[in-house]
């Protein structure tokens, strides 16, 4: 079997998702940093309680296309995209979106942990003090359950005043994630957040997103097939900017549609 | 090929620059124990220089107010508390606009216009002091005069503490407009030194904190400045050092009186510009003593300000 270099057409297979309730949706999106383009009418669903990986060589677009659904984007000026990305329906790429409501609803977790400088429970209340004026007790008890969430509460039960930072890697980043499910979104997005962690801690994570998939919806970035084989309901090959194969995690794996899919999976390429 | 007949290459003694690093650590420790010595030399010669005056007025070298070259008789309650005036009040002036501009260059200036901004910015930290002063005695001390202090002296209710607090002669020339010229001279440095903390922040931990649905005041509030805080301290005081030496400026601007000033636009002086109005013509041994114990109080404050400063960071980080 040959590798993909030279030009031809493009293969690609995009199921449809069947039988369950869409969240997300981006549909026909293209996405520019400044003249470059690096994605190309890229149209893929993701399902209510359900993971989602996205899985594809470096520079594929992934990480794009992640950080397009939630605008996060718009913090540089120069990025854009254009297309449609569905929020229950609603165009979130529509002109005077409020973007602070938006990312209220669609949470996002990054690569490297990125605790805020301030002490563990301040963390987690961080996002919930934005948008809701709790009770402390109601507080207490929504930091206590998204770390239990994330399977921290046990590790840091006794030291919610101490600095975040203070944590080791694998811990800063399940407080990452329990201060994204303290704000109660309705998508968390994350991108290879298990990339800079060790095997034990990265169980472990694996554990709390396939917890957490029965109250949210989850879209993952990662570079590591076995993860997205263990934890994905659906998944998503995409090779330059462009989206080679979406189907069920199972199928993709097991009964590749695309030579290109196949020859990923298999090692021969990426 | 001699390899093949010894394979391990002939063991060298030493480093070939081994014989030179004993110099170069001494080098370096000169040029250290010089830096000490020097400021410990400075340090003696203001408090011997300065004795015969501490030596005569004792405390009251502090604590009155009558600088009399004439009688001999001096009291440094007036410049004292003048530095301490301008100082702390340009710094309460330039410190919300520098935090502006900081911000404003990180979060919101479109990129276009980021490089300019940032260049001017760092362009007119470099205008010498004497340039300010010039333009504040010439341009700003009168419109500020006309338009400012005398509308307010007219508009103040007699005997009110609003009245003692812009009393004065309305010639633009008091501690207030020293303030102002001061501010406009730390605020470049205290901003651009902000940015350039603001933009150590790492990059995924403000994403972060937007990506929680954050407004750019919360990401500024809540993540940026605690980030930062330790440092923009170190920046605040060293502004608050230059504004505590500044001379050239002041001088200018100031008025030059000794007494102690009653109000913000009253005539002043500071602990600078008294020294620079008088040194040349200090020619008994009590003046030129009174002016180098001068310098040594500034001396002192500087380095009380740079202390405190050093006992904020010090501290063991809160979060």
């Amino acid at each position: 079997m040959n590798v993909h270099t030279g030009p031809e057409a493009f293969e690609s297979y995009v199921e449809e998702v069947k039988d369950r309730e869409i969240k997300l949706e981006a549909k026909n999106l293209d996405f520019f940093y400044g003249k470059n383009q690096a994605l190309f009418d890229v149209s893929i669903q993701f399902a209510t309680n359900a993971v989602t990986a996205l899985i594809g060589p470096s520079g594929c677009g992934k990480s794009t296309l992640l950080r397009a659904l939630n605008r996060i984007y718009a913090l540089y000026p120069g990025q854009k995209a254009t297309g449609q990305i569905l929020l229950d329906g609603q165009d979130i790429l529509a002109r005077g979106l409020d973007l602070t409501v938006l990312r209220s609803r669609i949470g996002m977790v990054f690569q490297q942990p990125t605790p805020f400088p301030m002490s563990i429970y301040d963390n987690v209340a961080f996002g919930v003090r934005l948008y809701e004026n709790l009770s402390k007790a109601d507080l207490d008890a929504r930091v206590e359950d998204s770390l239990r969430r994330s399977a921290l509460w046990n590790e840091v039960k006794d030291k919610l005043n101490s600095s975040g930072l203070g944590l080791s890697g694998g811990q800063q980043q399940r407080l990452c994630v329990a201060r994204a499910v303290a704000v109660k979104p309705e998508v968390i997005l994350l991108d290879e957040p298990a990339s800079a962690l060790d095997p034990i801690s990265t169980a472990k994570l694996e554990e709390t997103i396939v917890e957490l998939k029965r109250d949210y919806t989850i879209v993952i970035v990662t570079h590591n097939l076995q993860q997205a084989a263990r934890i994905s309901d659906y998944a998503s090959l995409m090779y330059l900017g462009k989206l080679v194969e979406f189907a069920q995690t199972e199928e993709l794996f097991n009964n590749p549609r695309t030579t290109r899919t196949s020859d990923y999976i298999t090692g021969r390429f990426g | 090929m001699t390899a093949a007949a010894s394979p391990l290459p002939e063991r060298r003694a030493k480093p070939r620059g081994a014989a030179l690093d004993p110099l170069f650590r001494a080098v370096c420790f000169s040029a250290a124990t010089f830096l000490l010595t020097a400021l410990a030399g400075v340090i003696v010669a203001l408090a011997i220089g300065g004795w015969p005056a501490f030596h005569k007025f004792g405390f009251a070298f502090f604590t009155t107010s009558r600088w009399n070259p004439v009688t001999e008789v001096y009291g440094a309650a007036g410049p004292i508390v003048g530095t301490l005036v301008t100082a702390f009040l340009s710094l309460a002036m330039a410190l919300p606009v520098a935090f502006g501009v900081a911000v404003f260059l990180t979060e919101f200036c479109p990129r276009l216009l980021r490089r300019p901004i940032g260049i001017a910015v760092e362009l007119l930290a470099g205008i010498p002091s004497i340039v300010y002063g010039m333009w504040g005695l010439f341009v700003f001390a009168p419109l500020f005069a006309k338009y400012v202090q005398l509308p307010l002296i007219l508009a103040a209710p007699p005997g009110s503490i609003w009245e003692s607090l812009v009393s004065g002669v309305p010639n633009g020339a008091n501690i207030f407009t020293a303030s102002v010229i001061l501010a406009i001279m730390i605020l470049p440095f205290i901003a651009a030194t902000l940015r350039e903390l603001f933009l150590t922040v790492p990059v995924k931990l403000r994403e972060s904190a937007y990506g929680m649905g954050a407004t750019s005041l919360e990401v500024i509030g809540s993540v940026t400045l605690p980030y930062v805080k330790r440092s923009a301290i170190g920046a605040v005081m060293l502004g608050l050092g230059r504004a505590l030496g500044e001379t050239m400026a002041v001088t200018f601007v100031i008025g030059n009186a000794h007494g102690f000033p009653h109000s913000l636009f009253d005539s002043g002086s500071t602990i600078a510009s008294t020294i620079a109005n008088e040194f040349a013509e200090a020619t008994g041994e009590l003046h030129t003593s009174a002016l180098i114990a001068l310098g040594l109080v500034l001396f002192m404050i500087t380095f009380a300000v740079l202390a405190l400063a050093r006992a904020l960071l010090g501290r063991p980080p809160q979060v």
